[in-house]
């Protein structure tokens, strides 16, 4: 699964860390999010896109 | 910051306790030495954690999250499976050499606290991508 976290993160002109605080999460956490190293939690996932103002399928995108 | 801090102090506790047996025993042979040297790494890994945890609060972000408590767990059963044939190796080496039951317990968790702190290494930089 990738994400546009990072190209929405740049938008929102947020930091990792403003990001994480956001979302209840450690920095680490969106690090390895943006590197394709985890796949979060629905809830996570749902948190981020809020952040973002955004549907889940427009941040995480799923390969068949 | 109970949590945090918690790490940090079981740590030193231990370090503590095996630096006043080392004290007491007098000399140390080489087999304690490098129990001393492999303790002290996992002290190390134990304050780094704390420590680690200490400077996320301090940015406002939680101690734990879901992706450190996943590393945790997927550490947690890795080294649990490492430790049943360590046992089995130790077991067999303890037959063949006539080793004493405590030093062989003391070699067996210390190879499961190393066992720990490896995979959670190899996990906190490979990965939990769970496909």
């Amino acid at each position: 699964m990738n994400n546009r976290i990072k190209e929405l993160r740049a938008k929102c002109n947020l930091t990792q860390d403003e990001l994480a605080r956001r979302v209840n999460v450690r920095r680490e956490t969106i690090v390895f999010l943006e590197q394709g190293k985890y796949n979060p939690s629905l809830k996570l996932a749902y948190d981020i896109a809020r952040t973002f103002e955004s549907k889940i399928e427009e941040v995480f995108l799923f390969e068949e | 910051m109970k949590k945090a801090i918690l790490p940090i102090i079981i740590s030193l506790i231990v370090l503590g306790s095996v630096s006043i047996l080392v004290l007491n025993s007098g000399k140390l042979n080489s087999g304690e030495g490098i129990q001393y040297f492999i303790i002290t790494a996992i002290v190390a890994f134990g304050v780094y954690m704390g420590v680690s945890r200490i400077m996320s609060q301090k940015r406002g972000q939680p101690t734990e999250d879901e992706l450190s408590k996943k590393i945790i767990l997927k550490a947690s059963s890795l080294s649990y499976f490492l430790s049943i044939y360590l046992w089995l190796v130790i077991m067999y080496l303890t037959d063949k050499l006539k080793i004493e039951t405590d030093i062989m317990f003391g070699w067996g968790i210390l190879g499961m606290a190393v066992f720990f702190a490896l995979s959670w290494i190899y996990f906190r930089f490979k990965g939990v991508k769970d496909e």
